[in-house]
């Protein structure tokens, strides 16, 4: 495997049985994703982009298949490591935020960092410096049914980022968002792609926006890839 | 995750919840109480009992009774055949003086006195109350067995002193019981007055009440008051009016204090109807009993109904267990409860906590972290609760114990173990309620959770 590939899946299957049906959500997927790329994934609702992401974010498993990330295979951790890998290995971020509505942005922030055995002092510190790095350290106080979607988003990043991944995977993080905020958001993890070599693999089903910021598109259609393109 | 994350997250959680939380907590709280209280009254009767065993001495106590039936106190059966007759005299040997010069030589015996009672009235000023007079020896009222709350004990067995137990002094009207030390009461006892006994005229007796018995009056002075004395139990002590048996023996008395002395002295058979007996040591009790039994007579050592009643207490500690058990199961149904519906509330949480990193374990001891924290509070409450219960309890028996002359007594205890012990019980049992709402947290499927909303 190429030392710059940060993300290799041979064969990605993924079925749904419920009762006796059963859905094919994904078939044989194959793809290599470089480190510090933007890969846009596109495709209609049921295209399986979703779950092609939560099997990348270790939420899921695979049916069948292998996914490497960073040349650890995933797809044959046990719950534990998987939870490892979540904690360290990626940040994600989703179409419905996905913030715990009790507590403020920057305990929103801290919560991975509870997980991953920081200290209480450095954990306020950090997850305040990462606000501030989404422009977010003013609101820092507020619980998320106070801040605008657009804000919220923030949040969502700056919690994805806290424990420096190397690879952000956004879930239609626009898909709740006007139109400047989604760019504004879009542009956010441009930014942070290109200043940091972060990873980005966004699912998104407006192509259009998407191609805007992304380096690579993928097409899913059906639970395979349709097609993939590089942008710029 | 730290320890104090684990706590924080769980309290914090538990906040959000305050109402549900303090219901579930009360659940808990009112089990906790009550099992404090029913424990810590249990240990305290027990305690009470053992203490005042060892305070009076009791254990070195035995009581030699003359054999036969006579010497079955606690229940008569009127057809029970009389047991087959060592002697001629009938019964077995008599418990009279010379028994009792016997008994002093038995190794192991400090001191042995005869149990002798005769009824008399109680009269101080224009107060009066009829009583068994017990006569005591002036050597045992020194003893651990009469503990003098005010006085002195007899100095020798001849004077016309009396001591009185303080369940006396409300029925004499006596306010201030230091007062009484040094003043003169007047004991009357009740013999037969064979002047006005007339065989012939048994029907007139009967006609105009009179019953032929004279009424004669000794004065004594009070020398000593002495605290609770547990009579009517097992103790030597029957009586809460002491003489010396010098002065009783100048008293013209009834020869007898109760029905079975009356049918001992129709056999010509008359003896003390019992023998206290003090020994050096507990450990002498076994063979001292088993001489005195050679000897033909029966015995009766407190060390037996000691352990009777500690089997009794082992009941009773069952017996809460039984109903502590059937409580607590009810508390904890509370607790799953709470903590299953916690969980279908922040199913989304869970999954957000999974999808940053939190791992099952992380969230199974967060779930377990609340449901002990519900055990703890409650625990800690149920405690305070049950102290407070007993306090009450223990003033309102008192209240009324009081009035009939008793002093204050405390009914519970707490030792340090219980207090303790209640607390871990009842995180014990919320941390055992958690087992299975942690496990479903746990295996929340992070992908469906995130999807909920």
């Amino acid at each position: 495997m190429d030392s710059k590939k940060v993300i290799a899946t041979n064969q990605l299957c993924k079925i749904y049985s419920t009762g006796r049906v059963q859905v094919e959500a994904l078939k044989d997927i194959n793809l290599d994703i470089d480190q510090g790329t933007f890969v846009a994934v596109a495709g209609a609702s049921g295209s399986g982009k979703s779950t092609l992401l939560n099997l990348l974010g270790g939420l899921d498993r695979p049916t069948s298949g292998v996914i490497e990330v960073e040349g650890k295979k995933i797809s044959e951790m046990t719950r534990e490591e998987l939870a490892l890998y979540r904690r360290f290995g990626v940040g994600m971020i989703f179409q419905s935020f996905n913030l715990i509505s009790s507590r403020t942005a920057v305990e929103n922030v801290e919560l991975p960092l509870v997980f991953a055995n920081v200290l209480k002092r450095d954990r306020r510190q950090r997850a305040e410096k990462m606000l501030d790095r989404v422009g977010l350290l003013p609101r820092r106080r507020h619980r998320p049914p106070e801040l605008s979607g657009g804000e919220q988003q923030r949040v969502a990043i700056a919690r994805a980022l806290i424990n420096e991944p190397k690879i952000l995977l956004a879930d239609e993080p626009t898909g709740n968002l006007d139109s400047r905020t989604s760019r504004e958001i879009l542009q956010l993890l441009a930014a942070l792609n290109q200043a940091q070599g972060l990873t980005v693999v966004l699912v998104s089903h407006e192509v259009a926006l998407a191609r805007e910021f992304a380096g690579e598109t993928i097409g899913l259609r059906d639970g395979r890839v349709e097609s993939r393109e590089r942008v710029r | 995750m730290k320890i104090s994350d684990y706590i924080g997250l769980s309290l914090s959680n538990l906040w959000k919840r305050k109402l549900r939380t303090f219901l579930t907590a009360f659940g808990v709280t009112v089990v906790i109480g009550a099992l404090v209280a029913m424990v810590g009254f249990g240990k305290g009767m027990q305690k009470n009992i053992t203490e005042s065993f060892e305070s009076l001495d009791l254990f070195n106590s035995l009581t030699v009774f003359p054999a036969g039936p006579a010497t079955q106190r606690f229940g008569f059966d009127p057809d029970d055949q009389a047991p087959v007759e060592k002697n001629p005299r009938g019964g077995g040997p008599i418990l009279d003086d010379e028994a009792i010069k016997k008994l002093e030589k038995l190794e192991g015996v400090q001191s042995v006195f005869p149990e002798i009672r005769f009824p008399a009235l109680i009269k101080f000023k224009d107060a009066e109350e009829l009583r068994l007079v017990q006569v005591i020896p002036a050597k045992i009222t020194s003893s651990k067995l009469i503990k003098l709350s005010l006085g002195k004990p007899f100095a020798s067995d001849d004077e016309d002193s009396v001591i009185l137990g303080t369940s006396l002094l409300r029925p004499l009207k006596i306010q201030d019981p230091a007062s009484l030390l040094g003043q003169k009461i007047e004991v009357a006892s009740i013999a037969f007055d064979f002047s006005r006994f007339n065989p012939m005229n048994i029907a007139s007796f009967l006609q105009e009440r009179q019953l032929p018995f004279k009424k004669t009056a000794y004065e004594f002075t009070v020398i000593g008051v002495t605290s609770a004395i547990s009579f009517g139990g097992p103790s030597p002590l029957q009586s809460d009016v002491l003489i010396p048996p010098g002065s009783a023996r100048r008293i013209e008395k009834l020869p007898f204090a109760n029905i079975w002395d009356l049918f001992r002295a129709r056999e010509g058979r008359l003896g003390y109807s019992a023998v206290n007996i003090r020994l050096s040591s507990p450990r002498d009790v076994d063979s001292v009993k088993r001489e005195i039994q050679d000897m033909g007579f029966s015995t009766f050592a407190l060390v037996d109904q000691f352990n009777q009643v500690r089997t009794s207490f082992i009941y009773m500690d069952m017996m809460l267990a039984a109903v502590a058990m059937i409580a607590i199961f009810v508390a904890s149904l509370g607790i799953i409860n709470t903590m299953v519906m916690s969980i279908l509330e922040r199913y989304s949480e869970i999954g957000i906590m999974k999808a940053v990193g939190a791992s099952d374990s992380d969230i199974q001891k967060i779930f377990f972290f609340e449901s002990s924290s519900i055990g703890f509070l409650g625990g800690v409450c149920g405690l305070a609760l049950g102290w407070v219960v007993s306090r009450i309890i223990n003033r309102v028996i008192n209240f009324f114990l009081a009035k009939q002359g008793l002093p204050f007594f405390e009914y519970f205890s707490f030792p340090l173990w219980l207090c303790l012990g209640a607390v871990a019980f009842a995180v014990l049992v919320s941390l055992v309620s958690g087992i299975y709402p942690a496990y479903r947290a746990a295996r929340v499927d992070p992908v469906i959770a995130l999807r909920h909303d």
